[in-house]
């Protein structure tokens, strides 16, 4: 493989990536701070064939994850037959009441999934985390894969892999597939939002209007974009990159000073599309992730492509009897956090903080999953000059319209720090490109 | 309640008919240019009441639109960016009311939300060890239980106004021992979840009370029955029935943001009487 001649650019790369202003910003202590997120020229590698077993596999995922959301704000069958315990859904802190018996345009509620995968030491791909709320990241890859190929493109012409320029096309398609009628917008919170560079990015590429808040408005049951003269034009869809907590302050969060008043009105009116749809949370939570081979058995009558990482809910008895019995070996994770937050391996914990976790997990059961740890494959990194290897996943997005489709490309991120098996950039990790061969 | 007297309500006959005038105003001291609502404040149609004639009367006079919530409750919202001092709107109508124990079917894909404690009916320790103290004198009966444990509350709670207010949870105002109709739902709700009992929360307006008020609805048999803790009693052809949810803030009469406004005072007045006697 062709790769050194695209090497020697890796400083340029990300020279060019902070001058674009690659960012991520994290809150710190109170305090906004951006930190680049530095990238990795040695590119992740999936042949052609591994790539097809994991589209089958994203594809199915995501048509069931879909098809859960629509039957729990419906008729909740799956609760109804006794596959899902209603404790996992009403007592899940991302299952939303207010969104009962709102049907989105075309039935779709997670337009962009991002769903995260490892590659375990024996090659098995694994599943750790489905993101149903509006998942950042696609940008990285795409500009990235911009400046490699600027950079370095003999690597490209030697090198026959997937193109994967084609995201803003894809998210455009998806984008335009749920409009009601009217314009297309992107709707960032501002300037001071982790994802900011991704939102203006894939606004630019989409040819998608960047807005605020403050620039869409609801009357008369639809919703307007707002020109710099006053003019109101009709939109009807909106890219929403805020959360759902957020989004309308008459609906949610009265606090709320980046939401529109009333669009959650519209939406339920059926006059406007919004991507992701609210209420995507009960899908995603870490506690339902144990579901979700049963619901492809359930909803599809298929046997699951892709594998779960081996979950244990401490909730069912006979799951807490494994958990205390092999705790030094298992990682435990609160349900109710997010981006790396709220994970603690067994192994590492010391008898005080042990017999607390224990007690704890004994308390609230629903609370936690534990799962196996997964020796997942390392990818080399380069570090001051020299390969070395590091632990990554890959977030792999599915965007659905008539039918999902798997994006060939993703984005790998890796842990900088040596000893840790958590890859999220909200904690300081690298990206990677992620090359899909073309046959 | 018991025995003969249920058989009686039950036959739901049509009692009384009553006439109602809401009438809430906000006064700013300073002017607002641009406000939203939404205002959930139409009587409901059940089985227990039929509503009729119902107008709205919005100042400044803008235009809204009509819609529903996730609960089925029917709502007008809108903007208003006429510049102004107050805003203020009237909703009046007649409604028909009977001595039906039960309001209405439940829907049976909104039954199992109101059985986990949200917002504001959440229970904290002392409600938990109230609960746990009397466990042992429930009735089998679930609505023999909900009428218990309304008793129960109605002997060990006091009504006072001014010692709670809108976000006051229900651990806080138990712990108070004190607090207005929105209090007792709300301790009765999370009494009855603790029971795994399905209830929800119930806004309304009752003959003789000068606000809007508020109770319980406990599911039983997949029918939602209305209880009034503040009364020790089940619902009655006094009572009209407007909205539901899990807690207060789902079903607030009035919401609203306001751009400008400094300082605001809001006067409620509500009239519920017997057509043809008020």
């Amino acid at each position: 493989m062709q790769q050194l001649e695209l090497l020697q650019h890796t400083d340029t790369i990300n020279e060019l990536l902070a001058r674009y202003g690659v960012k991520f910003g994290i809150y710190k202590n109170q305090e906004f701070k951006e930190q680049l997120f530095p990238f990795d020229a040695i590119p992740r590698v999936i042949a052609c064939e591994e790539f097809g077993f994991l589209e089958r596999g994203l594809k199915q995922r995501v048509m069931a994850l879909n098809l859960f959301l629509k039957d729990i704000y419906g008729k909740k069958q799956i609760v109804k037959d006794g596959i899902v315990p209603e404790d996992f859904i009403f007592a899940s802190g991302g299952y939303m009441a207010e969104c009962e018996k709102a049907l989105p345009p075309k039935g779709i509620y997670s337009h962009v999934s991002g769903i995260d995968l490892v590659k375990g030491k024996d090659g098995t791909w694994y599943v750790l985390e489905d993101n149903l709320r509006v998942p950042s990241g696609a940008s990285y890859p795409m500009i990235a894969r911009e400046f490699c190929r600027r950079s370095s493109p003999d690597t490209f012409h030697h090198n026959h892999l997937e193109d994967n320029r084609n995201y803003a096309a894809l998210l455009r398609h998806t984008m335009d597939y749920v409009n009601t009628g009217g314009h297309t917008v992107i709707l960032t919170p501002g300037r001071y939002n982790a994802a900011y560079f991704e939102h203006s990015y894939l606004a630019e590429k989409t040819g998608a209007h960047l807005v605020s808040g403050s620039e869409l408005m609801v009357e008369d049951d639809k919703l307007y974009y707002v020109t710099v003269d006053g003019r109101r034009e009709r939109v009807g869809a909106v890219y929403r990159r805020i959360s759902d907590e957020y989004l309308d302050p008459m609906n949610f969060n009265p606090e709320s000073l980046i939401g529109i008043p009333h669009i959650y009105d519209v939406f339920r009116k059926g006059n406007v599309a919004l991507l992701n749809a609210p209420g995507n949370g009960v899908a995603d939570d870490k506690g339902i992730y144990y579901f979700v081979p049963k619901m492809i058995r359930y909803y599809l009558d298929e046997e699951p492509i892709l594998a779960n990482a081996p979950t244990y809910l401490p909730f069912y008895e006979k799951d807490m009897q494994y958990v205390l019995e092999n705790f030094d070996r298992l990682v435990l994770k609160d349900v109710a956090e997010a981006g790396g937050y709220g994970v603690v391996f067994g192994r590492s914990m010391s008898k005080e903080q042990k017999d607390a976790f224990i007690a704890l997990l004994q308390r609230e059961p629903r609370r936690f999953i534990a799962q196996e740890i997964i020796d997942f494959q390392d990818l080399d990194i380069l570090e001051e000059g020299s390969v070395i290897p590091r632990k990554a996943d890959l977030r792999a997005f599915v965007l659905m319209a008539e039918e999902p489709v798997v994006w060939k490309s993703g984005l790998t991120r890796f842990s900088r720090n040596p000893d840790s098996f958590i890859v999220n950039s909200s904690q300081g990790g690298g990206f990677k490109d992620t090359w899909v061969l073309s046959h | 309640m018991y025995g003969w007297q249920k058989q009686f309500y039950n036959k739901g006959c049509i009692v009384k008919r009553l006439r109602f005038d809401y009438f809430m105003k906000i006064e700013y001291s300073e002017p607002v240019s641009l406000c939203h609502f939404t205002i959930k404040c139409f009587p409901k149609n059940t089985l227990r009441q039929k509503a009729e004639g119902v107008s709205v009367a919005l100042s400044p006079a803008v235009p809204y639109s009509i819609g529903a919530d996730a609960f089925g409750n029917r709502q007008i919202y809108g903007r208003d960016d006429i510049v102004h001092h107050t805003f203020s709107f009237r909703i009046t109508g007649s409604v028909r009311t009977g001595n039906l124990l039960w309001e209405e079917e439940a829907d049976e894909d909104l039954t199992s939300v109101f059985r986990y404690p949200h917002g504001l009916n959440r229970a904290g320790e002392k409600l938990r060890a109230y609960h746990h103290e009397m466990a042992d004198k429930f009735p089998e009966d679930v609505y023999e239980k909900g009428l218990f444990l309304m008793h129960e509350l109605y002997r060990d709670f006091n009504y006072e106004k001014g010692v709670t207010e809108m976000h006051t949870t229900a651990e806080e105002a138990f712990c108070l021992g004190k607090g207005v109709c929105q209090d007792y739902a709300h301790i009765l709700i999370a009494l009855l979840q603790m029971e795994g009992i399905p209830a929800r929360y119930v806004t309304g307006m009752l003959i003789g009370e000068g606000a809007s008020h508020a109770w319980v609805e406990v599911l039983y048999q997949g029918r939602w029955y209305g209880l009034d803790p503040t009364n020790d009693s089940a619902v009655t052809d006094a009572h009209i029935k407007i909205g539901v949810g899990r807690d207060a803030s789902d079903c607030l009469i009035n919401r609203g943001i306001m751009h400008g406004g400094g300082t605001q005072k809001q006067t409620i007045e509500v009239i519920v009487g017997e057509e043809g006697l008020c």
